[in-house]
C-alpha cells in the first residue's frame, strides 16, 4: 500500500521529464522545410524514389541498356509500362504511364540488364492525366545530352544522381514554377554536384 | 433610482466588454495553441495567412460564421438550440466579479467565488443538453463523460480554493488579492503550494482539456457532445470553452498568484500576464501528455486529489486556528 503510493508519487517525476522534452523541442528550431520558399538539399533527394527512368547507357549514354525482354512489363502490377521491340533488341518506343504507377519498384528489380532506376523527381506537377504518360526514350536522350554538355569528373557516380529532378538545385534554391507541367514532365536535368 | 441605473449601465458595459474579451481570447488562444503545437512538433504552425499566420484564427472564425447551420434529423429542437446558448451566457456572468485591476471590477460582490463556482456548474448542463438532444450515441457518451468528469473535478477544485479562503478569511476576490503582495514570494502559491497543484490539475479536468479531454476524445467519440453541431452552434461551444479556460486561469491568478498585483505597477496587465502564463502551461501539457483512460481519470480524482485536498484543508484550518 505504502509502496504503491510512493510509486505514484515517483511517477510524477516522469511528467516533469515529458514536459522538459517538449519544452526543449518548443525552443529548438523547426525541422520542416517550408516548401515554396525553401527546398531540401540535393543530397536528401538522392534517396528519393520518384517515377522510374531509363539508366544511361554504358558506352553511349543516349543508348538505353534495355533489350526489350518485357520482364518489367509483366512484373508491373499497374500495367503502366509499354515497351515496343524494334528490329534489333533495342526498343523503339518506351512509354510509362505514371498515373498508374505505385512506385513499387518491381520493374527495377526485374530488369535483367539494369536498364531501369528510380528518378529523384520530387517536384512533379501536371495539370492533366495525359501529361503523366512519359516517353522514357526521349527523356533518356535529353538527359544524355545535358550530361555531355557538362561532364562531371566522376563519370560513374553521375549515373545515379545525374537527373536530380526539375530545377531545384542547392546552388539556386528557387522553387520550380508550380503548376507548369512542362517543367516537370520534361525535366531539364542538371549534372550531379561533386 | 440613480444608483441602480448606474449599476445597470455598468453591467451592460461590462457585459459588452466581456463578450469582446471572450472573442479576442478565443482568437488569441487558437493562434497560440496552434503555434505552440507546431513548435513542439518542430514545424512552423500556421504560416500563410497574414504575417506569421496571425490572421489564420480570424479567417477560421469568418468561415465558422458563414457556414450553414445544419440540424440532423430527430433532434430535440428546443434543447438542441438551447445548449450552445446556455454554454455561452453563464460564462459571461462569470467574468463580472473578477477584479481585473484595483478599480476595474464589473460587479463588486463580497462573495464572488461562490458566484463563480455556482454558475460554473451550468456549463456542464449545456454539455449534457447538447449530448442528449443530438440523438447521436457519440454525443450522448461524450455528455455522460462530461458530467461525471466535471462533477468529480469540481470537488477538489472547490476544496483547494476553500483552503485559500480559510487562510484569507474572505470570499471576496478583491480582498483575497489585496492580502497578497506584489512580489512572487508574497503570493498565496507559497503558503498553499499543494492547493495550487490540486487546483491546476483539476482545472485541466474541469475545462475538458487534454490529457483529460475525454468528453470530446476525437479518436473515440468523433467530437463528443458537439459532434452534431456546425457553424455558429459549434463556434459558441468553442468560444465558451476557451472563455472557461481563461476564467479558471484568472481565478487561479487571483487566488494564488497575486491577481492584478505585480512588481512596478499594479494593473490589469499583471492579471492577464499571469492568466495567459497558466494558459500557456495548459497548452504545453496538452501537447505533451497522452489522454488518460476514463477509470484513470476518475482514480486520479477520487483517490488522490480529493484526499489530498481534504488533508490540505484540515491542515490549513489547524494552522489558521493556531496562529490567530
Ligand atoms: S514501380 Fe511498380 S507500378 Fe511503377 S512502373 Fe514499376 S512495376 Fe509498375
Ligand atoms: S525488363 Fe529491362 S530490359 Fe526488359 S524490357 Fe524492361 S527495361 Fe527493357
Amino acid at each position: 500500500m505504502l509502496k504503491a503510493i510512493w510509486d505514484n508519487i515517483k511517477g510524477l517525476y516522469s511528467l516533469v521529464v515529458g514536459l522538459s522534452i517538449t519544452g526543449r523541442y518548443l525552443l529548438s528550431p523547426v525541422e520542416t522545410i517550408h516548401y515554396p520558399r525553401q527546398v531540401v538539399d540535393d543530397e536528401i533527394l538522392a534517396s528519393f524514389r520518384g517515377p522510374i527512368q531509363l539508366t544511361l547507357g554504358k558506352k553511349d549514354p543516349a543508348q538505353t541498356r534495355c533489350v526489350s525482354c518485357q520482364m518489367c512489363v509483366k512484373a508491373c502490377p499497374g500495367h503502366c509500362l509499354k515497351v515496343t521491340k524494334g528490329e534489333a533488341k533495342a526498343p523503339v518506343a518506351w512509354t510509362y504511364d505514371f498515373s498508374y504507377c505505385c512506385l513499387c519498384g518491381a520493374c527495377v528489380e526485374s530488369c535483367p540488364t539494369g536498364a531501369l532506376e528510380f528518378s529523384h523527381k520530387v517536384y512533379l506537377v501536371t495539370v492533366s492525366r495525359e501529361e503523366l504518360i512519359f516517353d522514357l526514350l526521349a527523356d533518356l536522350k535529353k538527359r544524355a545530352a545535358t550530361r555531355a554538355e557538362a561532364p562531371t569528373p566522376t563519370g560513374s557516380a553521375a549515373t545515379g544522381s545525374a537527373s536530380i529532378a526539375a530545377s531545384a538545385g542547392s546552388a539556386a534554391p528557387a522553387p520550380p514554377a508550380a503548376g507548369t507541367a512542362a517543367a516537370a514532365a520534361q525535366p531539364s536535368p542538371k549534372p550531379a554536384q561533386a | 433610482m440613480d444608483l441602480s441605473l448606474a449599476i445597470f449601465v455598468q453591467i451592460i458595459v461590462a457585459a459588452l466588454l466581456v463578450i469582446g474579451l471572450m472573442v479576442g481570447n478565443a482568437v488569441v488562444m487558437v493562434y497560440m495553441e496552434r503555434k505552440v503545437a507546431g513548435f513542439i512538433q518542430r514545424r512552423p504552425g500556421p504560416y500563410e495567412v497574414g504575417p506569421w499566420g496571425t490572421l489564420q484564427a480570424l479567417c477560421d472564425s469568418m468561415k465558422l460564421l458563414a457556414k450553414q447551420l445544419y440540424r440532423p434529423g430527430n433532434v430535440d429542437i428546443i434543447l438542441y438550440y438551447l445548449a450552445p446558448i446556455l454554454a455561452f451566457f453563464p460564462v459571461l456572468l462569470l467574468f463580472l466579479p473578477i477584479p481585473f485591476g484595483p478599480y476595474l471590477t464589473a460587479l463588486n460582490v463580497n462573495e464572488g467565488i461562490i458566484l463563480i463556482l455556482a454558475f460554473a456548474g451550468l456549463g456542464v448542463l449545456s454539455n449534457l443538453l447538447a449530448g442528449w438532444s443530438s440523438n447521436n450515441k457519440y454525443s450522448l457518451l461524450g455528455a455522460a463523460r462530461a458530467v461525471s468528469q466535471t462533477v468529480a473535478y469540481e470537488i477538489p477544485m472547490i476544496l483547494a480554493l476553500l483552503a485559500v479562503v480559510f487562510q484569507c478569511g474572505s470570499m471576496d476576490l478583491k480582498n483575497v488579492t489585496e492580502q497578497q503582495g506584489a512580489w512572487p514570494w508574497e503570493w498565496n502559491v507559497l503558503t498553499q503550494p499543494l492547493a495550487f497543484f490540486i487546483y491546476v490539475v483539476s482545472l485541466v479536468g474541469e475545462t475538458n482539456r487534454a490529457p483529460f479531454d475525454l468528453p470530446e476524445a476525437e479518436s473515440e467519440l468523433a467530437a463528443g457532445f458537439h459532434t452534431e453541431y456546425s457553424g455558429m452552434g459549434f463556434a459558441l461551444f468553442f468560444l465558451s470553452e476557451y472563455a472557461n479556460m481563461l476564467l479558471v486561469s484568472l481565478v487561479a491568478a487571483v487566488f494564488f498568484l497575486g491577481g492584478y498585483k505585480g512588481p512596478v505597477a499594479d494593473g490589469f496587465w499583471w492579471i492577464f500576464i499571469k492568466a495567459y502564463a497558466i494558459m500557456f502551461f495548459l497548452v504545453w501539457i496538452r501537447w505533451t501528455f497522452p489522454r488518460v483512460r476514463f477509470d484513470q481519470l476518475l482514480n486520479i480524482n477520487w483517490k488522490w486529489l480529493l484526499p489530498l485536498s481534504l488533508l490540505n484543508l484540515w491542515l490549513t484550518a489547524i494552522i489558521v486556528k493556531l496562529l490567530i
